[in-house]
């Protein structure tokens, strides 16, 4: 008999809860979203080892069938894990489970930092529509502790694979046009003019190897009331790299949500300043110009890569069609801006 | 646009017969229900311009690959040109149509680099002239409430 998920995650985390017992899962319900992860919040009830009854809410974040992009869990539960504590938000990390046995999929179960909103929807009317500019110079705040932050002092170079920094901008833009050629159902005349003007025009090597959180954008945060920014979320893209390529992916036109502001947020040369000051590196404008239109190539190939897996009936969600149908155009377009072509 | 519309609307008719249960999981159906819908409203704006857009880009990308043939120094290459030039729309049904667009806009890829490598007045005019269609063919494709 196929037991339903509350009692599945129940009886997983009874064996890892020390001196606990009468351990249960309820109020299990989907967040929607989460293309390249399935998403759950549950509320998690035990009696510990003092016979106290306790209670704690909880996110799982499992693996789907085919995802969106396919990423190693591992590196993404330990990017969360090496931010704990310091200047950049995250939620705490608990378990982690590699093998499908316990959930069909593997997974990890995180704290969940509630009363907080992540949707970018919401942004752009009362009561947040005021605070876009406090919470705009938080996020680039943000992205330059990440950029600064030592990658051997928290621990991820033992998990993220090196890079040497002239290899960077290659290595990236081999992956993601490697990518495309796999997942394209149509060909991408711009796309591919913009990797032919990548190839020819590359950038210096990185000032610095970072860790790159790989998906830093308005949509990935969770924010109040008053511009503040409790969580960062969705590092399953994270890696060593160029800093630049996380600030060029948080210029990309397409999260400017049509409001002509960076992450519709900030005006764009604010949204640098305010990285640099915290990041304490420079933004050549040159290189940075080479990590947008990069990112432009590295958004449409996550884009078409969720209409491939639709395609080929690993994920039939619909949530694997909207970024095929709605932003592929919209990437090109970006892909135009950003070579000055539009 | 891809995944074709006519899947996904045979599998978002079965998805909506399935939230029409009354035991679905509400949050589960909210979601599946509010992309669906949006997913409704992309195929709603692409329904009725969608054969006239391909058989109006095909047009256009049939007359640069005529252009480019005689401007290539491959060969090989500007026999392919040629080729995907002299074919033409007679299946009017949007699939057909598509298909044919990507045969096309493959060939213009392969013009595009091609005549970026070449030095010359004539080349440089027809690079020119694809960036132009570049920006006409995504201009075509424009969603409302598009990010950009």
């Amino acid at each position: 008999m196929t037991l339903p998920l509350e009692q599945k995650l129940a009886a997983y985390i009874a064996g890892r809860l020390d001196g606990a017992h009468d351990v249960a899962v309820d109020s299990l319900s989907r967040i929607s979203g989460g293309a390249s992860r399935q998403t759950y919040r549950f509320r998690l009830s035990w009696t510990d080892g003092q016979g106290a009854a306790r209670e704690r809410r909880l996110i799982l974040r499992r693996d789907p069938p085919a995802s969106l992009i396919d990423t190693e869990r591992r590196i993404e539960f330990e990017a969360y894990r090496a931010f704990r504590g310091t200047a950049v938000p995250v939620p705490e990390m608990l378990w982690l489970e590699e093998e499908s046995d316990a959930l069909d999929y593997p997974f990890f179960v995180a704290e969940e930092i509630s009363g907080f909103q992540a949707g970018p929807g919401l942004l752009f009317a009362e009561p947040y529509v005021g605070t876009l500019a406090e919470l705009g110079r938080r996020k680039w705040t943000i992205l330059g502790e990440i950029a600064k932050a030592d990658p051997a002092a928290v621990g991820l170079t033992e998990v993220m694979a090196p890079v040497e920094p002239e290899a960077c901008w290659k290595r990236e833009l081999d992956h993601w046009e490697k990518i495309l050629d796999d997942d394209e159902a149509a060909p991408l005349p711009v796309t591919r003019a913009a990797i032919r003007w990548l190839r020819a025009n590359p950038p210096r090597p990185a000032q610095k190897i970072s860790v790159v959180h790989g998906d830093y954008r308005t949509g990935n945060f969770l924010y109040d009331t008053a511009g503040g920014i409790h969580g960062v979320l969705d590092w399953e893209m994270a890696h060593l790299g160029d800093p630049l390529e996380d600030l060029g992916w948080s210029l990309n036109p397409v999260w400017t949500f049509g409001q002509g502001k960076a992450g519709g947020l900030l005006p764009r040369a604010e949204a640098i300043a305010v990285w640099e000051t915290a990041s304490g590196l420079r933004a050549d404008p040159a290189d940075l110009h080479w990590w947008e239109l990069f990112n432009c190539v590295k958004g449409q190939a996550i884009w078409i890569s969720a209409g491939r897996a639709w395609i080929d009936g690993g994920n039939r969600e619909p949530i694997m069609v909207y970024p095929a149908w709605a932003l592929e155009n919209a990437q090109d377009r970006a892909t135009l801006t950003v070579m000055g072509r539009l | 646009m891809n995944p074709k519309i006519p899947e996904v609307l045979m599998e978002l008719s079965g998805l909506v017969a399935f939230n029409a249960q009354p035991d679905v999981d509400p949050a589960d159906r909210a979601s599946a229900l509010g992309l669906t819908a949006m997913l409704l409203a992309v195929a709603a704006q692409e329904f009725d311009r969608a054969a006239a857009r391909h058989v109006e880009e095909n047009r256009a990308v049939r007359a640069l690959l005529a252009r480019g043939a005689a401007v290539v120094a491959d060969a090989a290459l500007a026999e392919r040109l040629r080729s995907l030039a002299a074919t033409a729309d007679e299946d009017l049904r949007v699939s057909a149509l598509q298909a044919a667009n990507s045969a096309l806009r493959a060939g213009l890829i392969e013009l595009h680099a091609a005549v970026e490598a070449v030095d010359g007045a004539e080349a440089k005019a027809l690079e020119s002239e694809i960036w132009s269609e570049l920006v006409v063919s995504t201009e075509r494709r424009v969603l409302a409430g598009a990010p950009v």
